[in-house]
């Protein structure tokens, strides 16, 4: 049996002193609030109800605090992953009040090239990856042509899966990590296909390498990766038998989106803007960029071919004849070009500027964005589109919006955030390491939560609204997360969720204990009510500001590690 | 919010109302309107239709041959179609499914689909479904939960809504009746320092119920479905009748569902998805390969429930139990040159069940170019919110078919019933403001109508 598994008793240690070992007041006092509260139906016995008298059947929208916390919270919140220790003093000094800061930090985070990262870049150093940084051609043949069976095939998406926590919480390029989640869920692949476990790394690179830059070289790359040409089968796509997969989701999902689909129409019915462009797309667009799209494969070792997974064009498969795309004629006999002008027709559509600008949108500040920061959002990617800064300038026009300013709580944290938030706050010893002893358990249990990082099986991407992740199984299953990281140790039994010894010395009572925790994970007061019931908590029938036996008493301690838990599975930490 | 109807509701199902005190256990044994439970079950990504249902004889099928060389599913041979009459058979994997059409308990409605609202994304189609709004994304919660809310059900009720998997469906969404879970044996809070578990659990309901926003509201739903499975759902499970659930998901969400119906909680709507029908590439050839082996799951699934639930006198489940198979769209006729199929648009549905008369229902429209949506697919001819409605209607004695489908209640009173599935007809209340307040004049017979038989 592993020490992880191990029944608690088992390493319990020495019995409390006699004058602070619970008698049977303490522990009825202990139990109070859940007798009172005759809600807990193991302590009570009582049935439970979906469905009970005075409770609605569908709820209302009802969002929580009207007046939103500080930027600092809204910031380190909304544009990454929390708050990690120490990180305030960080702010404070990056400016004379608030506003100065927060415009600093966003001006800081979209340039991570200029942000020194020393703590993440030693923890990587010392991972023990070795396929994150080899490039397409090296993992392809690495991985595919030489590689021999799935464990091998599959680490370089496994040490993604691994890079992908340690960074989200260690760098200091949060935005950009967010970003990389963004863009990699708007172009949304399944990373654990057979044809995309070896490259999954390059995928991720594209992505980060451009995720603040310009959105049409963004948009081809992908296009074009490997990955997405055999998830949406445009590696087969030929003349004599074209694949409208790709095409359709290329219009669909990655550009003008379905907020700019006119059905199934007359191409020539569509109004055109002031530019006689089309302002929508039909299906009839969709089967044009197919025809374009054809002959668009892979070096795949198919006669004739390299096999190094690069992008390949095969003139012989592509459709030569005249195509009408989006209002705009395709010559015959452009080759590769017709892909190309479909991309760029794409990328430079006003309906695009809005559907990305929307989406960015909805990342950042609310499920359903004012119209005001979407059309401001909108003008200036439009603007930009050729411009090398085309996506860092229109977050900058995102962030610091009174709309991104003043929004608090719309967004909720999905459970990735959560265990992220987490761990930054806490800095708990978990550990992200090729073979690091207990990962695979960790995963076993995060990938129950419902977002298991690199398997959404559709191209649409992980749903950014509310009401998607609030259902009872990402809820209860985060829940159980953060109770099992509680208690989870490492392969010498010690607590990975190691805040015992990351409380300071001189807090010692509920009241500090629950104070210090409160502001560390939190960073904002809680409502005196939910304060009280973690002291309630904290304190087991003892006084609130007598001195626990924290550090040597092992109930206490695990009543330490289960108060963080507490604290990380309250209502208040699921905002932001 | 539409519970101001909530007294002509529940003058619709009297008998459930009557029964509020009772343990809910003896309810699922009774025989009233609106015990039933509703199994809806979305193949994500499109199934191709015209492969689960193929036409074998007339014009149509060799106009069906001609576009699918490769793919048809063959009338000769190891994987040839079997006959379920009107010059249709079923896949060959799909063999537990026509004997319970043959049975009489399962039923196939041609050319389903989203009439007047053709939409080739399965993200919008499904969307649009879901919500029981074609063309409509704005609406705020799905038509299951519209169901469920103007039900009549009495208060008390344990379990009336599952929602399998990992994020809850569309067609549930904002009921915080629901229980979404992947899994009954992980759905529990379980874990952590095991001396203050229960301390943790309290203090964290405690937290929850501090706050009436819709966070809070929602951990309360993840809490009181903490609770609800925990109290009656745990423990083992063996199917009766020797029911053989196929292994991976689809098997064991059936498998789960059929645990909570027998358990009588009360139980009313359950969604569950089976994905993986978006065949670009390689579905198949001749009634072979990919295709045949994922419809070999979904009847070896449905035949393994129905198995399950068929017992007699009070382990009689499936006589109150309607499962309805649906898809976003269906697919092309003309095969691709990937021996796959692209986005279509009509497509078959599958109602099973005890109180289903089974049988072939709807028109088929036909595969000549002319009669073919857009001149490339199979055109829709009954809209997948009339089968809907009738089971609302018939099966749960729910009239308000103008709240669960907002706009289709008088369609559904000219188009009326296909005679699907075995029950009676409840006035239809037609309107008028969709969620206004006009029920407290008290004069509600005037939108009242009664259809069918």
């Amino acid at each position: 049996m592993k020490p992880s598994q191990m029944p608690n008793e088992g390493l319990r240690s020495a019995p409390l002193p006699s004058e602070l070992r619970r008698g049977s007041v303490g522990r009825r006092e202990a139990l109070r609030s859940s007798l009172e509260s005759r809600r807990d139906v193991v302590e009570t016995g009582r049935t439970a109800y979906m469905r009970r008298a005075g409770k609605p059947s569908t709820f209302t929208r009802r969002l929580g605090a009207a007046a939103p916390p500080d930027l600092y919270t809204i910031a380190i919140n909304r544009m990454g992953y929390g708050e990690i220790n120490g990180q305030r003093a960080e702010w404070i000094a990056l400016g004379g009040n608030e506003t100065q800061r927060f415009e600093a930090y966003v001006d800081e985070q979209v340039y991570p090239n200029s942000i020194v990262d020393t703590e993440y870049e030693q923890k990587v150093g010392a991972a023990g990856f070795t396929t994150l940084n080899k490039n397409l051609s090296q993992l392809w043949i690495d991985h595919h042509v030489n590689g021999s069976g799935w464990s091998q095939r599959s680490r370089p998406i496994r040490e993604s899966e691994l890079d992908q926590f340690m960074r989200a919480i260690y760098s200091k390029k949060q935005l950009q990590e967010a970003m990389v989640e963004f863009w990699l869920s708007h172009f949304n692949m399944y990373g654990w296909d057979y044809w995309s476990v070896h490259v999954w790394p390059d995928v991720i690179n594209v992505i980060r390498t451009n995720c603040f830059n310009n959105f049409h070289t963004l948009l081809r790359k992908i296009t074009q990766h490997t990955s997405m040409l055999y998830y949406l089968d445009n590696y087969a796509s030929t003349r004599s038998g074209p694949n409208e997969n790709h095409a359709r989701e290329l219009v669909e999902l990655h550009t003008m989106g379905a907020e700019n689909y006119y059905g199934v129409g007359d191409p020539l019915s569509v109004p055109r803007d002031a530019n006689n462009i089309p302002i929508a797309y039909v299906d009839n667009d969709v089967y044009e960029a197919t025809r374009a799209l054809t002959g668009w494969s892979v070096n795949n070792g198919w006669s004739g071919r390299l096999n190094n997974g690069s992008f390949y064009y095969d003139d012989a498969d592509h459709d030569r004849f005249q195509k009408n795309f989006l209002g705009r004629v395709l010559p015959p006999d452009s080759g590769q070009q017709d892909g190309e002008d479909v991309l760029r027709y794409l990328a430079d559509h006003p309906g695009t500027g809005r559907y990305i600008a929307r989406k960015l949108c909805q990342r950042f500040i609310s499920d359903d964005p004012p119209q005001s920061i979407v059309d401001e959002a909108a003008a200036k990617f439009n603007q930009l589109n050729t411009s090398a800064s085309q996506i860092r300038e229109t977050l900058r026009v995102i962030l610091k919006s009174d709309e991104f300013k003043n929004t608090w709580n719309e967004k909720i944290k999905r459970p990735f955030d959560v265990v992220v938030s987490a761990l930054r706050a806490t800095r708990a010893n978990f550990r992200w390491e090729w073979n690091a002893d207990d990962v695979d358990d960790f995963f076993w249990n995060y990938d129950r939560c419902g977002q298991a990082l690199f398997t959404w099986p559709t191209p649409d991407g992980l749903p950014d609204e509310r009401g998607k992740w609030q259902s009872t199984t990402p809820r209860v299953m985060t829940w159980r997360l953060m109770l099992w990281m509680s208690d989870e140790r490492n392969g010498s039994g010690s607590h990975r969720w190691d805040v015992v010894a990351k409380t300071p010395s001189g807090v010692n009572t509920a009241e500090e204990i629950v104070d210090y925790w409160v502001d560390r994970v939190l960073g904002r007061a809680l409502d005196p009510a939910d304060r009280d019931e973690m002291v309630d908590f904290m304190r087991a029938g003892f006084g609130s500001s007598s001195p626990l036996p924290i550090g040597s008493d092992s109930d206490t301690d695990a009543r330490v590690r289960s108060l963080v838990a507490l604290i990380c599975n309250c209502p208040n930490f699921l905002e932001r | 919010m539409s519970t101001s109807r909530r007294s002509f509701m529940v003058g619709c199902s009297a008998a459930i109302a009557s029964l509020g005190g009772a343990r809910f256990k003896s309810l699922t044994f009774g025989a009233a309107p609106g015990d039933d439970t509703l199994v809806v079950l979305f193949l994500r990504g499109g199934i191709d239709g015209l492969s689960l249902v193929c036409p074998t004889n007339h014009n149509d099928r060799g106009l069906y041959e001609q576009a699918r060389p490769d793919i048809a599913i063959p009338l000769s041979g190891g994987n040839s179609a079997l006959g379920i009459g009107q010059g249709f058979g079923m896949h060959r994997s799909a063999a537990p499914l026509r004997n319970l059409l043959l049975d009489g308990n399962l039923a196939v409605v041609h050319a389903c689909g989203m009439m007047n609202n053709a939409n080739r994304s399965h993200f919008d189609a499904q969307e649009f479904m879901e919500l029981g709004t074609p063309g409509t994304r704005t609406t705020f919660s799905g038509w299951l939960s519209r169901h469920l809310e103007t039900l009549g059900l009495p208060n008390n009720v344990p379990l009336p809504a599952v929602a399998i998997g990992s994020l809850q469906q569309t067609s549930l969404r904002g009921s915080i009746e629901a229980v979404n879970m992947n899994s009954i044996n992980d759905f529990n809070l379980n874990r952590g320092p095991s001396q203050w578990r229960t301390q943790h659990r309290s203090a964290l309901r405690n937290l929850v119920e501090n706050g009436s926003s819709e966070i809070h509201t929602t951990c309360q739903q993840a809490l009181d479905a903490v609770d609800v499975v925990e109290l009656n759902a745990a423990g083992g499970y063996s199917p009766a009748n020797g029911a053989n659930y196929p292994g991976g998901s689809l098997g064991d969400h059936f498998r789960a569902i059929a645990q909570m119906i027998k358990l009588g909680l009360g139980l009313r709507v359950a969604a569950i998805d089976f994905g993986g029908w978006d065949t670009h590439n390689g579905q198949g050839d001749n009634g072979g390969g990919y295709f045949s082996q994922r419809v070999g799951e979904l009847s070896q699934a449905l035949e393994a429930f129905y198995t399950d639930l068929d017992g007699s006198g009070a382990n009689d489940f499936i006589q109150n139990t309607t499962v309805v198979v649906q898809s976003e769209f269906g697919r092309r006729l003309r095969q691709n040159a990937n021996r796959g199929t692209d986005h279509g648009y009509g497509n078959s549905m599958l109602v099973m069940g005890g109180s289903v008369n089974g049988g072939i229902y709807g028109q088929f429209p036909g595969l000549a170019t002319g009669q073919l949506f857009d001149q490339a697919d199979l055109d829709v001819t009954t809209d997948y919110r009339q089968v809907f409605s009738e089971i609302v209607v018939r099966r749960f004695g729910n009239g308000d078919i103008d709240t669960v489908f907002p706009g289709y209640a008088s369609e559904y009173v000219n188009v009326g019933p296909l005679g699907i599935v075995q029950g009676t007809d409840v006035p239809i209340s037609l309107g008028p403001p969709m969620f206004g307040d006009s029920f407290e004049s008290g004069d509600d017979t005037e939108w009242d109508v009664v259809v069918g038989s």
